[in-house]
């Protein structure tokens, strides 16, 4: 990586980075980990590609809501972003079915709009 | 064998940080990491490759929790008794241990399967009460569930 | 036209869960008037509202309703789904009670990646300072902000800077205590672990303003996640050249190291952090000369906090003004809280200064679990103390917390509800210091070691009267006369609780009770005749014996046999054993 500059700094255009379109963010910290996000975040990764479903799919930190990990941030074109908690291996695959593939929402796991 | 490697690491480890200041404790986590402790002959050739008394090395060792001088058990299971975990009853989950693995806290069992800890918040107290296996974290534990997640490091070994 | 979203959820937790019911009767209506092409409902498990009934939230224009009876649906469908029209007896206006400050990038941005700190305007407070600011601007943008230190004590800031500022040596140091040892809280674990970057631009700034070109991040080996981190964000900040020599083309250059904690609570105080990181024994030694005077290797040093220096950015790039303009008329900006105990919903919140501790426990941690009622509340952790119920409406600011026989601290803060025992709370606390201290001076290894023992002796029902003076005096001595925070504060757990619940410790001392039914010498477990089915399960699992009887003649406990444990309790399926 090149040094940066304080034009680089300058020139980021937040907006225009908003990781695409369509991402999945797995809360990848200490308590998330415990939870099983490193399996939910696995699992993300692994079942997307097998169904052929692209999407964006990152690591981030804690959001706070320790009680209700693992958590799974969804912004999907069309719908609002939401939070969603106690995110297992089912559900995620769920999140990839009818989130993302087919745009309707999970019932009874979302703990936060926007 | 085991000697040699002993030597080299410790060469090495002594190389990386000799130059830098207030190097000791860096030296014992990278010793506590490789081995699980801090063994005695190791603490002694540090003491000769570093040019610091053994008592100094042992007075640092001794002061921290977080080294040990015996070795560890085969899994080490650590129960959480942070504030969270407290008022959660992790006490009860620490009878639980004791009476299961027949040791106290701070030992290890006969066969030197396991050794058991009561930690200070593993930082999970949204998860409370909270045991740790190895680098396993088992969260909202309950009193008895705790026998079936201990059967299944032993039947791992089977 | 977008669809909207019904979001729906039962906020109330004493009633059935009615939102089933709900569920099927906005879907009826929505079939039954066509409207489901234009509208869906979806059930959600939280709405970050908490007893106001049965809830809507109407997506996209965000409309809240609360309190909602089964007639309303109808009404909501014509009105405000067809119609477009708020209804206004329903409104909830809700105010958010949170305020992301420091956390604002925690768990949005990739911890892992510069790229997303940078496009979330990082490093711009950085390149203002370094190419714009001399050293005494930034130290006066402080001043204005009002910043305090956020490890627990609550210095000024800027004081700090610009002590180890005016210091005339070619060597000085900064340090991050990333020591969090107040076991329940991980604010600074939290930050260092999803926004590691913000951290290090505060430091590189701290660095400027003091005129060092060097720094340490002194982190607990506990939190190995956050050291690999940090040790990355380090890592991209050096190959971008944001640390080494001449960043961002200025004359300043700076280098930072991790240097790791060994499980010692003694050395988040700061004298015994720079012993640490000189690789001694982590023992205080006595102020003055204060580290930015005399630090780190003998040489003028500042020591903050992680999330004082997560603050900073945000606070040069707003402004010191702007930074004022939220809190209290002594403490600014925001505090971060790792809210746990017996809250319905335990994580990390971020509220402005001044908020009260209420709306922290009710509003925004959704009250106590299980509905119980809440008895008090603890910050500050093991150098803490307990603020109980009634002053729940205290706003939250370091004078206020201070009055109340606590502190801020580094942000714990613990719901305790009915069934806590504030004498074992305080004896457990105390454990934790007793465990903790040093050694080095008197007054802390041997007056915690005196207070423990009597708070056993207490909660063994042993205790006198006299002990409760005893209690008092030793713990006025600590605070007094022991060399560091830790001794000084280590018996605030055991004085705020006797300040506010003598009455517990008399039932102890006097009736031989411990209400709560926490401590184990005080409780006696009994069988009612009445109810007991004479099954015998008690009598199987009993580990001392101490139950005796027959499946014919029915079973009684030997209290003399019994240990408490408290099995033949969790056994029963008739409620027939009890505990008091």
């Amino acid at each position: 990586m090149k040094k940066i500059t304080k034009e680089d700094i300058e020139k980021i255009d937040p907006l225009k980075k908003d990781l695409g379109k369509s991402w999945i963010k797995v809360g990848m910290s200490t308590c998330g980990v415990a939870a099983g996000a490193d399996e939910v975040y696995a699992t993300l990764i692994e079942e997307a590609k097998k169904r052929n479903i692209e999407i964006d799919i990152r690591k981030c930190g804690c959001q706070g809501a320790c009680s209700v990990e693992p958590l799974v941030e969804v912004n999907v074109e069309g719908l609002p972003k939401v939070l969603y908690g106690r995110v297992n291996k089912d559900v995620a695959i769920t999140i990839l079915e009818r989130h993302v593939r087919n745009k309707k929402l999970l019932h009874d796991y979302i703990f936060e709009i926007n | 064998m085991k000697k040699d490697r002993l030597q080299a690491d410790l060469e090495g480890l002594v190389k990386k940080w000799k130059s830098k200041k207030g190097n000791l404790i860096m030296i014992l986590h990278s010793i506590e990491n490789i081995y699980g402790y801090v063994p005695r002959d190791t603490s002694l050739k540090l003491s000769r490759l570093l040019d610091v008394p053994l008592a100094r090395i042992y007075e640092v060792i001794t002061f921290y929790n977080y080294f040990k001088l015996e070795p560890p058990g085969k899994h080490n299971v650590s129960v959480c008794m942070g504030t969270a975990c407290y008022l959660r009853d992790a006490s009860s989950l620490i009878e639980e241990v004791e009476k299961i693995l027949h040791i106290k806290e701070g030992q290890t069992t006969k066969d030197s399967m396991f050794h058991f800890d009561v930690v200070r918040c593993l930082g999970c107290c949204g998860l409370a009460p909270v045991m740790m296996i190895d680098e396993k974290v088992y969260g909202k534990v309950k009193k008895n569930e705790v026998a079936d997640i201990l059967s299944k490091y032993v039947k791992e070994e089977e | 036209m977008q669809k909207k979203i019904i979001y729906l959820k039962d906020t109330d937790s004493t009633q059935q869960d009615r939102v089933n019911d709900f569920y099927t009767l906005f879907s009826n209506e929505l079939r039954d008037t066509n409207l489901i092409e234009q509208a869906s409902v979806v059930r959600i498990a939280d709405m970050g509202l908490y007893e106001k009934g049965v809830a809507v939230k109407i997506l996209p224009e965000n409309i809240v309703y609360t309190g909602l009876k089964n007639t309303d649906v109808k009404k909501i469908i014509e009105e405000t789904i067809k119609g477009n029209k708020v209804i206004k007896e329903s409104l909830y206006e809700k105010k958010s009670k949170q305020m992301r400050a420091v956390l604002k990038n925690c768990g949005y941005i990739d911890p892992e990646s510069l790229e997303d700190y940078l496009a979330a305007g990082g490093y711009k407070a950085l390149a203002k300072v370094l190419l714009e600011m001399k050293p005494e601007q930034v130290v006066e943008e402080l001043k204005k902000s009002g910043l305090r230190g956020r490890g627990g004590a609550g210095y000024p800031t800027w004081m700090k800077w610009n002590f180890a500022r005016g210091m005339n040596s070619p060597e000085k140091y900064v340090i991050c205590n990333g020591d969090e040892g107040d076991p329940g809280a991980y604010m600074d674990r939290s930050v260092l672990e999803g926004d590691p970057h913000s951290v290090l631009e505060g430091m590189i700034i701290a660095g400027y303003t003091i005129g060092s070109s060097k720094g340490y991040f002194y982190i607990r080996a506990e939190y190995p996640l956050a050291v690999e981190r940090v040790q990355k964000a380090i890592d991209q900040a050096v190959e971008a050249g944001l640390l080494g020599n001449n960043i961002l083309g200025s004359n300043y250059s700076f280098e930072l190291e991790i240097r790791l904690g060994a499980g010692a609570f003694v050395c988040g105080e700061e004298t015994a952090l720079i012993a640490s990181i000189e690789g001694k024994r982590g023992t205080p030694h006595p102020r003055p000369p204060y580290p930015s005077v005399k630090g780190l290797w003998e040489k003028p040093t500042i020591i903050n906090n992680v999330e004082t220096l997560a603050n900073i950015p945000q606070l040069i790039f707003g402004g010191g003004a702007k930074f004022a303009s939220i809190g209290t008329e002594k403490s600014k900006g925001t505090k971060v809280f790792a809210l746990t105990g017996k809250v319905k919903n335990s994580g990390l919140v971020e509220v402005p200064m001044g908020i009260t501790i209420r709306e922290i426990i009710f509003d925004i941690g959704g009250g106590i679990l299980n509905n119980r009622s809440i008895k008090a509340v603890q910050t500050g952790g093991p150098s803490g103390g307990v603020i109980p119920q009634e002053f729940l409406d205290t706003p939250v600011d370091y004078e206020n917390l201070g009055k109340l026989g606590s502190i801020m601290g580094s942000g714990g803060m613990i719901a305790i509800d009915e069934t806590d025992c504030l004498v074992d709370l305080a004896k457990f606390y105390l454990k934790f210091c007793v465990d903790e201290s040093c050694g080095k001076c008197a007054p802390c290894r041997l007056g915690g070691y005196q207070l423990l023992h009597l708070l056993e002796k207490i909660s063994e029902g042993k205790g006198e009267m006299e002990d409760l003076d005893k209690l008092k005096k030793i713990s006025y001595a600590m605070q007094k006369a022991s060399l560091c925070g830790l001794g000084q504060s280590a018996s605030n757990p055991v004085f705020s609780t006797i300040r506010y619940f003598e009455e517990e410790y008399k039932k102890h001392i006097i009736e031989k009770k411990c209400p709560a039914g926490k401590c184990k010498a005080l409780i006696y477990f009994k069988i009612l005749p009445p109810k007991c089915k004479k099954c015998g399960l008690c009598f199987k699992n009993c580990p001392s014996a101490a139950i005796l009887g027959s499946r014919e003649a029915g079973y009684v406990i030997d209290p003399i046999k019994c240990v408490k444990c408290g099995l033949c309790f969790d056994v029963c399926k008739f409620k027939a054993v009890t505990k008091e």
